[in-house]
């Protein structure tokens, strides 16, 4: 039981810190990051090269958000941009862009699997259960996450402008905000990010050239059930999230790996507001 | 009425010539695919013969990515799995029954049918009333991984990971398998080919371009792409088949997210929404994917996605129409005079003969009947307490200052879905929370306030899409005459459209933009007409002809209008009654004198009178 509501527990907040990127982007620019899936692989080798140079595995954190946000860089100004009257061609672009990432990835490191150093081991105990330490760090991290996006759209003016570009990008145009740098600001963090969710999972995935994709469906399922929402993002991870712990465990793992996908969808086909306030 | 016994007479020459133009281009691509495929076997090593196959029948499946995605605007990430469907049909069927002449049309058959049943799945959760483009893009993407694990899960009966290998299949030679996969493939090529040059392949374009207002002209968009759908999961599940029986293998990559994008890549670089573009795209790409991948494997993937980033950015309509651009261009050169551009055919205007008129009748009751309508966003409440009625024959003009409500009113009788509460009668006709083309299809036909047309087609596309609920647009050709009410094509001769029939709406003016928007919307048959100022940025001119217009059709043909108007001059000059709103609710309800001679709708213009005080 207590493993069980651990596992849930744990599971949203991976599913939270791997979202909450793609979901400020589809925020601000109303189109999906398909080469955020790149950027979570991306993180993921920021945390083998922490762990090749011997260098303190929670080092790969900021590592893993320089790499993201310059990938990011990189890409909103190459296809996002362009593309802004476009935002279907956008989000192909973006799968484009994503697909060169791997590549390059794949050529300098190879297209085999490796790991990284965990930046914790061992277990704890939890109410007469004995819990992995890293898992439940990670629900630190999301929470400390959650937090400071938050401040940073509550409590700041990039964050007012940000929440006024997402509300009516016309207008906020036309009250002064530089509607492109916001854009360009919210396209980089979101990457960065990615970056940081890509070193997150390395303990609990392996280290690949597509490790990525997998999370991404689901991220991009999560984000489609919670619209802009930060607050709404973390009851989906919770609700769906633990629908994959549960139909896992009692039913089969591979299904397990299905769930979130498509009770999404048929959530959003019953509800299209999803878990969104109508 | 000249013109009507004219089409009496010729109507053989008429048939006839439709035919020859909407089948020629066809038979001239089943003849050079067939030539090509013929001598392929003669000319190439059996190595590039093997891969050709192959790249054949993805092209096959690229094919219905580009109708999807390139025709209809519905990018799609998922039709690998259709092509799987087919394939894995055959694998287990011959593994685990046996490969006989009774058990291969059998798999064939089951392929189809969960193909069909997949994408009717599909269709109900991503095509329906509201859905948008990304959402149904996500779902497409959902499908592939969905499959891909099933597949997974199926353990010793669908060969988990590794697939299904060794089983029995027909017996042919590797030449029969090349002219068997050319010949599915260019058979399907004529066969779209003919689909979306047909009147029905504008139906496609029109809901890339529009889809809103394809909607408010009663077609049932999800159903027409629902049904395009269904039609590719066929084609893609009878490549499969084919595959399957030519590989004698079939793993679960075949139903993959990667396969799957990788057809999105192939039609964007060949050329989205050519049909031949994708198809050459397949063949070239994967046939060089097969020769370099074995040497250069990352490198090739690389320069694919990089010059796959380049088209989508730079050359978005892909590499055919570059091409064939530039060598129309050089053509033009040496051979002057040719302009490079297709001839459009214009088709002839006709009278709708009044015995085929099939506009709902004209009830007893009035035609339009509206009572407790409510709209709220939350706590706001934009209108509230709405009742009035309208009878056949009156031109009831709807007043108010910015905000009073008098868009969202026309919105909250064209669409069920979305008034909060109240009752809309049309005719008799509860509306209830009917989708617009439903509304359309009870007898109501709105006009918006910004002229909303379909750019890329000719006027005479547009107008013909309007008649599309009367009207089955052909399958496979373009008629030539088109049959518009007489109320419509009053319209369209008045205003000069008439002239400007093979012209893409884009490039009227304004004024006619709003008179074709108007004569697609008289081309409904409606009983009720609601017209959300349709003379906004028009000159003196041009609104003096549409007031006339309008009170023409509603005094001849006895047609309800509701018009939304700011110009109360105008109003004076064509309305019998005015409804005046301000701030959500129905103000006055009178004569044009009763109206203009109140101080209260004065002061409501000046800005001095504020609801709450006076109620």
């Amino acid at each position: 039981m207590v493993a069980q509501f651990l596992d849930i527990i744990t599971t949203a907040a991976f599913l939270y810190v791997v979202s909450s990127g793609l979901l400020l982007v589809f925020g601000v620019m109303k189109i999906i990051n398909f080469a955020h899936g790149a950027m979570l692989t991306l993180g993921g080798y920021a945390a083998l090269l922490c762990t090749k140079a011997g260098l303190n595995p929670w080092l790969g954190l900021p590592l893993a958000a320089l790499i993201g946000g310059l990938a990011g860089i990189l890409v909103e100004r190459l296809a996002v941009r362009p593309l802004y009257a476009r935002p279907l061609d956008a989000i192909l672009a973006t799968w484009g862009l994503g697909i060169v990432i791997g590549q390059l990835i794949t050529l300098y490191f190879g297209r085999g699997v490796q790991f990284a150093e965990a930046p914790l081991t061992g277990t704890v105990n939890v109410l007469g259960e004995s819990y992995s330490i890293y898992r439940l760090s990670v629900v630190a991290v999301a929470a400390a996450l959650g937090g400071v996006l938050t401040l940073i759209l509550r409590g700041t003016r990039l964050g007012l402008e940000t929440r006024a570009v997402i509300m009516n990008e016309d207008l906020a145009r036309g009250l002064g905000i530089n509607s492109r740098l916001v854009r360009f600001l919210t396209f980089t963090l979101g990457s960065a990010l990615a970056g940081i969710a890509g070193m997150l999972i390395t303990p609990i995935s392996s280290i690949d050239p597509n490790m990525g994709v997998p999370w991404l469906v689901n991220a991009f399922m999560l984000v489609l059930v919670s619209g802009h929402s930060l607050t709404t993002l973390v009851v989906s991870c919770l609700v769906l999230g633990g629908a994959q712990v549960l139909v896992s465990a009692y039913v089969n793992p591979i299904l397990g790996g299905l769930t979130i996908a498509v009770l999404a969808a048929i959530i959003l086909r019953i509800r299209p507001e999803g878990f969104a306030r109508a | 009425m000249l013109e009507n016994t004219e089409t009496v007479t010729r109507p053989k020459a008429r048939a006839s010539g439709e035919t020859w133009r909407a089948l020629a281009p066809a038979i001239a691509i089943a003849l050079v695919g067939a030539a090509v495929i013929g001598i392929g076997p003669y000319v190439l090593d059996s190595y590039s013969l093997s891969v050709l196959t192959r790249s054949l029948l993805y092209a096959a499946v690229a094919l219905t990515v580009d109708l999807l995605w390139g025709y209809m605007g519905i990018l799609t990430f998922g039709q690998s799995a259709f092509f799987a469907a087919g394939a894995y049909a055959a694998g287990l069927i011959f593994s685990h029954v046996g490969f006989s002449p009774a058990t291969a049309p059998l798999a064939l058959v089951g392929g189809v049918v969960v193909a069909l049943v997949l994408a009717g799945i599909v269709g109900w959760l991503a095509f329906w009333h509201g859905a948008t483009n990304l959402y149904a893009s996500v779902i497409t993407l959902v499908l592939p991984i969905v499959c891909t694990q099933l597949i997974f899960s199926g353990g010793n009966f669908t060969g988990s990971s590794s697939g299904l290998s060794g089983f029995e299949s027909f017996d042919l030679s590797m030449e029969a398998w090349f002219w068997l996969s050319g010949s599915f493939l260019t058979a399907i090529t004529a066969m779209a080919w003919l689909l979306v040059n047909s009147d029905a392949g504008r139906v496609l374009v029109a809901i890339r371009e529009n889809e809103q207002r394809c909607q408010y002209l009663g077609i049932d968009t999800p159903r027409v792409k629902t049904l395009i759908f269904l039609l590719c999961a066929v084609i893609g599940a009878i490549a499969g088949y084919i595959f399957a029986g030519y590989a004698m293998v079939v793993s679960p990559e075949l139903a993959g997210f990667v396969f799957g994008t990788e057809l999105v890549i192939w039609t964007a670089l060949g050329g989205r929404a050519t049909l031949i573009g994708p198809v050459l795209g397949t063949l070239l790409v994967d046939y060089e994917s097969a020769q370099l991948s074995g040497d250069y494997p990352f490198v090739w993937k690389l320069i694919i996605g990089s010059a796959f980033v380049l088209v989508i950015v730079a050359f978005p309509r892909g590499l055919l129409p570059l091409v064939s651009g530039a060598a129309s261009r050089i053509g033009r050169h040496v051979l002057p005079g040719g302009t490079g551009e297709r001839a459009v055919s214009v088709p002839r205007l006709l009278a709708l003969p009044v015995s085929d008129a099939q506009g709902t009748e004209a009830g007893s009751g009035p035609a339009l009947k509206v009572s407790g309508v409510r709209k709220s966003f939350g706590s706001l409440t934009v209108l509230d307490g709405i009742d009035f009625r309208a009878h056949a024959g009156e031109l009831v003009s709807l007043v108010g200052p910015n905000g009073a409500g008098k868009t969202t009113l026309m919105r909250c009788i064209a669409d069920g879905t979305e008034r909060t509460s109240g009752e809309v009668v049309v005719n008799g006709h509860d509306l209830g929370r009917a989708t617009p083309e439903r509304c359309v299809a009870l007898g109501v036909g709105r006009k918006f306030q910004t002229a909303n047309v379909f750019d890329t087609l000719t006027v005479a596309e547009c107008l013909r899409l309007a008649r599309s609920r009367h009207e089955r647009p052909s399958l496979w050709r373009r008629r030539d005459v088109l049959h518009l009410p007489e109320a419509s094509l009053h319209v369209v001769r008045v205003t000069g459209l008439a002239s400007r029939l093979g012209e893409e709406a884009r490039l009227l003016s304004h004024g006619l933009k709003q008179a074709l928007e108007l004569a697609m919307v008289l081309a409904l048959e409606p009983r009720v007409v609601l017209l959300d100022e349709p003379t906004a940025g028009l000159t003196k001119a041009e609104r003096t002809q549409i007031g006339s217009i309008l009170t023409d059709i509603v005094r001849t043909r006895g047609l309800c209008v509701l018009l939304v108007e700011h110009d109360l001059g105008f109003v004076r000059e064509i309305s019998s009654r005015v409804i005046v709103l301000h701030q959500g609710r129905i103000l006055l309800d009178g004569s044009v004198d009763d109206v203009v001679s109140s101080e209260l709708v004065a002061s409501v213009y000046t800005g001095a009178v504020n609801l709450e005080h006076t109620a």
